[in-house]
């Protein structure tokens, strides 16, 4: 049985439509993040799920049953705030308590689910206190036993951690994990930080100006996006871009392209497509770990690049670079610790690691 | 060197409070003192008068009219101030469900009559309520069954002015309790919506807490201002009909300015401050214990 489903769904704010016709079926216990830059919908159209917000078309499906125009309380979803949304003049347990005190359940039930809650989100010691007593996380535990308690079908999180600083927010990262394998319940999550996406998901949802761009698992989404913008989002540091010229399209399925920024060198490359012509723009894309840093002309096209600042993180490094056009390049290294200062670089872009998007950023290759 | 810049600075302070300080004791603190004094003594309104002791306080708990101002302040405060505070709470919960201008607008004429002086108020709702042309007494016809001349009548006089009075300044209240309503994040409504609470849990869970700290400041101010009611009543009643809407203020009002017993009024004043700060007191521990709870 599916967990949640959505089916051409739209929403508009008068005439301004802010999602457009998105499908997505999550299947009941899995983890999907909803990713994408800040204005895309995200928030939207999980507030759309819970029934915060009017649904303009489309139907929405809770375990087999259509929510679309349910009233929220009767969806049987939890959600966790951004703000948290702590009822800051009620202690830890009433906050906890206050959907089962709502609904009139018995004292000791109340107390037992509570109790368990705390448990599970190591709030024992607190319930007696008021949110603005709690730190940062703890508020965030609070939140979440909030929705446990609950029961619901189906969590929501509208970016849970993003007023967390870094250290506090990769532990409630994987607590969030852990609480996912430990319920097993149907969990959609919404981020824009696509690090939290990549950790947490089953299943990624990438979205852009209210379109679903590419859903997949986070390692196909890596592998395999769809087009140019799931590259560019997914990843980190960013796959880096390149734009090129068609010099000819070939019957064997290969293309012969020049780099803006490597004049002299063509190279060949087998594309999918066939509808390119002599003169087309397209870009390449590479991840900053495929970059090769040693100048190997038989693996790909060579590029000069020139290096401006280094991240040393240890175990791995970041060399920051430009092209002679400016166009940036971010270059992986790992092990090997001796510095590059200042001298520019003969890089090599190995092909078979080389991804291909015509001009309006469609996959190639 | 450090002492001396030290005694330059307090030297500073000294200048600049010091217009406050002598302005605080010539207009305020003098007079306040002078009032204590005056009501032991049998003074006019204008000159020094002799000690008599305890004598104008006996009279004044012998003295019947003490008794009905006392009441009737006490009345008036009774017929406003719980009122007054939650009508101001119903508007402004009506008013913040609107959006943009519609709310500002509406806003704004809640608030108009705030701005008015008493003598004007006084002036339209004499003209709204007079007995022969008075466009509200069709509506008093429909309900007792009879045209009344609501300023003579014992009965109609002080829950008149009551309700005068709170159409005059209700519109400060509802401004209070707007920018208080507007600080609740609505986050709060939306989380306890999903947990399924009605509009009615969600307002005794949510709203009403969050919102007792305001409450209590509009109980607060309320009270004190109302216990000082006057002007409504000298420009329309002038305590009558048979003393139903004497007051206290209007009992220092006769006995300093037209009986010329200024040691008596000043005896008066000094029970209705009394009043002021007990029932004050009162009401703010009733108001902290609630709060806690
Ligand atoms: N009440 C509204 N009226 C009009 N437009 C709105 C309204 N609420 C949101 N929008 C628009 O809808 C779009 C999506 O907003 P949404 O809050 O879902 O973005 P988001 O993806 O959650 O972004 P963020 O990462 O910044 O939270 C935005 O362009 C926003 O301007
Ligand atoms: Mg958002």
């Amino acid at each position: 049985m599916s967990g949640v489903s959505l089916s051409n769904i739209k929403k508009a704010y008068g005439p301004i439509d802010v999602i457009h016709d998105v499908n997505i079926k999550v299947e009941q216990g899995e983890f999907v993040v909803f990713v994408g830059p800040s204005g895309c919908g995200k928030s939207t159209l999980l507030r759309m799920i819970a029934g915060l917000e009017e649904t303009t078309g489309g139907t929405i499906d809770i375990e087999g049953v259509d929510v679309t125009h349910l009233e929220a309380a009767k969806r049987g979803v939890s959600m966790v705030f951004q703000s948290y949304a702590l009822y800051p003049h009620l202690s830890v347990f009433d906050n906890m308590a206050f959907s089962m005190q709502i609904a009139r359940r018995p004292k000791d039930e109340i107390k037992q689910k509570v109790d368990e809650a705390a448990r599970i989100l190591q709030l024992e010691d607190h319930l007696d206190r008021k949110p603005s007593q709690l730190s940062g996380g703890q508020r965030q535990r609070v939140a979440i036993g909030r929705a446990i308690v609950r029961q619901p079908k189906v969590f929501l999180f509208d970016e849970p951690l993003s007023n967390l600083d870094a250290e506090l927010r990769v532990q409630m990262r994987m607590e969030i994990a852990r609480l996912h394998n430990q319920i097993g319940a149907t969990m959609i999550y919404v981020t824009h930080d696509q690090v939290e996406a990549m950790t947490l998901a089953d299943k990624i949802v990438v979205l852009k100006s209210g379109s679903v761009q590419q859903i997949g698992s986070p390692l196909d989404l890596y592998d395999n996006p769809d087009n140019q913008f799931v590259a560019g989002f997914i990843g980190s540091p960013k796959m880096n871009f390149l734009k090129g010229i068609v010099n000819e399209p070939r019957v064997d399925g290969k293309i012969t392209i020049t780099l803006d920024d490597a004049p002299n060198t063509t190279f060949d490359i087998t594309s999918g497509s066939a509808t390119l012509n002599a003169g087309d723009a397209v870009t390449v894309g590479i991840r900053p770990e495929n970059i090769g840093l040693e100048h190997d002309e038989t693996v790909g096209p060579t590029v000069l690049l020139k290096p401006e600042f280094t991240e040393e993180l240890g175990g791995v490094s970041y060399i920051h670079t430009q092209t002679k056009d400016g166009v940036r390049v971010t270059i992986e290294r790992r092990s090997e610790r001796n510095r590059i200062d200042q001298e520019d670089l003969q890089v090599t872009l190995p092909v078979r690691d080389l991804f291909l998007f015509d001009a309006d950023g469609a996959r190639l290759r | 060197m450090r002492p001396k810049s030290k005694n330059n600075k307090t030297l500073t302070a000294i200048l600049l409070i010091a217009p406050f300080i002598v302005c605080y004791l010539v207009v305020f603190a003098y007079p306040v003192y002078k009032m204590f004094a005056m009501s032991f003594t049998d003074a006019p309104l204008i000159g020094e008068g002799d000690w008599v002791g305890l004598e104008n306080y006996v009279r004044m708990f012998q003295h019947k009219l003490f008794y009905t101002s006392v009441y009737n302040t006490l009345y008036f405060v009774g017929l406003t101030v719980v009122p007054n505070t939650l009508i101001g709470l119903g508007i402004a919960m009506m008013i913040v469900r609107l959006n943009g201008m519609v709310q500002a607008g509406i806003l704004i004429l809640f608030f108009m009559p705030y701005i008015l002086p008493v003598t004007v108020v006084t002036q339209i709702w004499q003209w709204v309520l007079d007995q022969q042309f008075g466009v509200a007494q069709p509506l008093i016809e429909a309900v007792t069954g009879k045209r009344i001349s609501v300023f003579r009548d014992p009965l109609w006089a002080m829950p008149m002015v009551a309700l005068i009075t709170i159409w005059w300044t209700n519109g400060f209240n509802v401004l209070l309790f707007i920018s208080a309503l507007r600080n609740i994040p609505t986050d709060y409504y939306e989380a306890a919506s999903l947990d399924g609470a009605t509009r009615m849990q969600q307002f005794r869970r949510i709203t009403w807490p969050l919102l007792w700290p305001v409450t209590a400041l509009v109980l607060t101010l309320q009270l004190i201002m109302q216990l000082k009611i006057f002007d409504q009543i000298y420009l329309m009643t002038q305590g009558g009909p048979f003393n139903s809407t004497y007051v206290l203020l209007q009992l220092v009002y006769r006995e300093a300015f037209g009986r010329n017993q200024g040691g008596y009024a000043s005896a008066v004043a000094v029970a209705l401050f009394v009043l002021i700060v007990a029932v004050s007191i009162l009401q703010y521990q009733l108001l902290k214990a609630r709060g806690k709870s």
